[in-house]
């Protein structure tokens, strides 16, 4: 059985400091975590239980609803103390759900990413008629929806569809980053946000004359 | 009592929404305290809506045996049909590769929902006697939720069945008996209600409220995340004493009835451990 939490341990040992915008201070008491554009200030509210990042997640600065926690909006101001490594992964389970698992399932190369076109093909019920996206209304999406600077910050490994890559981002955002002391957040398939997206695109295409 | 099983995972499935978090609140909740309790190796949630996603499920979990709970109030559409092709199941039990896929129950469908009903319903009125009390157990009631509309129905055949209350109805949203008539077919002093949801949200903080005529329509989901409306028991309505209680997934004994499901299920498909 593969141990997460552990590979967590063992990729901060080896000088990992950042996952999306949370940096990882490891130190003698534990760990301490804050947004990255915190990093210079002195003025953060102290948080000391691993669930408290449940609650940073959960809106952005101006509190709205964040549906998706690898959006780059995570707010600012705070900063969270843990005891221990299983804390640290329960922070971070919040911070970013299921990043660090499907991290490690890329080391391990199980990770299969899943074309947009099979994604949609097995849609039922409202969401059926995405099936009827064009490749390039896709791309266009994509490139809207998925872009970094104020979309997701995912790196997107799945195509279109088998012969059709994704056009619209740059090509950094396609492939798993690389960059030392980051863990990247990595997208093995379309979330169920961007396949809402396509059934708009679908249907604003059909209710015109 | 539980038997743990720490060389397993529990994966408690949402519906989750895009718009507010009061819909997964339920469910991390439970999630936060299964944890906290110990009694699997590793416990996560999954949503059909937000993340961890159903998708992510085969690599967020690190343990090969793998429960999965449904947190719905009824078999329907996303327990048989959404979580199952997410999640790519092949039926009870999936084998793929090390890893087993045991695939339980809806957590609503347990026979102890009808005990956490009459609980919430005793909470929310206390020291009020049920024999002077109606009780309305409020479900959405349109087609879309045809399933839902039968576990509430069975829900009130039971609770009439102890004959603890005066009176046990049905009641609903969009379909008749409508919640808005609460006074016309409800013949006791005390009238209490509950939601026979999964979680708060618009419904029970707004639409049910100003269908029983205690709160007013407001501007828009703004206000969903009020929970002012459970703060104002009892309100004296239409010459009778009404209580509201919040939706009956946000009650912490789901925690248990979830490892509940996890129990019915062994005992429904596996072999007996030997001696």
């Amino acid at each position: 059985m593969r141990d997460s939490t552990r590979a967590l341990a063992e990729w901060i040992a080896a000088g990992g400091r950042q996952i999306g915008e949370v940096l990882i201070e490891a130190g003698d008491a534990g760990f301490e975590l804050r947004h990255y554009a915190d990093r210079a200030r002195d003025d953060l509210v102290l948080h000391e239980r691993a669930d408290a990042a449940r609650a940073i997640a959960t809106f952005d600065e101006a509190g709205r609803f964040r549906p998706l926690k690898t959006a780059p909006n995570l707010r600012r101001g705070w900063r969270l103390r843990l005891g221990s490594l299983s804390e640290l992964r329960e922070a971070l389970d919040h911070l970013y759900p299921a990043m660090i698992g499907v991290w490690l399932s890329h080391q391990r190369g199980e990770l299969q990413a899943v074309d947009l076109r099979e994604t949609l093909a097995r849609q039922t019920g409202m969401y059926r008629v995405t099936q009827k996206i064009t490749d390039s209304q896709a791309d266009e999406l994509i490139g809207r929806f998925c872009r970094s600077e104020d979309g997701c910050l995912k790196h997107i490994l799945w195509r279109i569809d088998t012969d059709r890559p994704v056009t619209t981002l740059p090509p950094d955002k396609l492939r798993p980053a690389v960059a030392g002391g980051f863990l990247p957040l990595l997208c093995h398939e379309a979330c169920n946000l961007l396949v809402a997206q396509a059934r708009e695109v679908v249907k604003k295409c059909e209710a015109k004359p | 009592m539980f038997s743990a099983k720490p060389e397993s995972a529990l994966v408690v499935v949402g519906h989750g929404s895009t718009v507010n978090p009061d819909s997964s609140a339920p469910t991390l909740d439970h999630v936060q305290e299964l944890r906290r309790r110990g009694v699997f190796g590793e416990v996560h949630a999954a949503f059909w809506k937000e993340e961890p996603s159903l998708r992510q499920v085969p690599y967020l979990v690190d343990c090969d045996e793998i429960y999965v709970v449904p947190n719905f109030i009824s078999e329907g559409y996303f327990t048989r049909t959404v979580i199952p092709r997410e999640l790519e199941l092949e039926g009870a039990v999936t084998s793929r590769g090390p890893r087993k896929i045991h695939y339980c129950e809806p957590v609503g469908s347990h026979p102890r929902m009808t005990e956490l009903l009459l609980r919430r319903a005793a909470e929310i009125a206390p020291g009020v006697p049920p024999e002077e009390t109606s009780l309305l157990i409020v479900g959405h009631g349109t087609s879309l939720n045809d399933n839902s509309a039968v576990a509430a129905k069975r829900e009130v055949e039971r609770i009439a069945a102890q004959g603890r209350y005066a009176e046990v109805f049905n009641a609903y949203m969009e379909e008749e008996p409508l919640i808005a008539k609460w006074d016309e077919f409800t013949t006791r002093p005390n009238v209490v209600v509950v939601p026979f949801f999964i979680a708060d949200g618009l419904h029970s903080y707004e639409d049910i409220p100003v269908l029983l005529g205690i709160a007013e329509t407001s501007a828009g989901a703004a206000s969903a995340s009020e929970q002012e409306v459970f703060r104002g028991n009892p309100y004296s309505r239409r010459g009778r004493t009404l209580f509201y209680a919040s939706a009956i997934g946000t009650e912490p004994l789901f925690a248990d009835l979830i490892l509940e499901q996890v129990t019915a299920f062994d005992a429904a498909h596996r072999e007996p451990a030997l001696a």
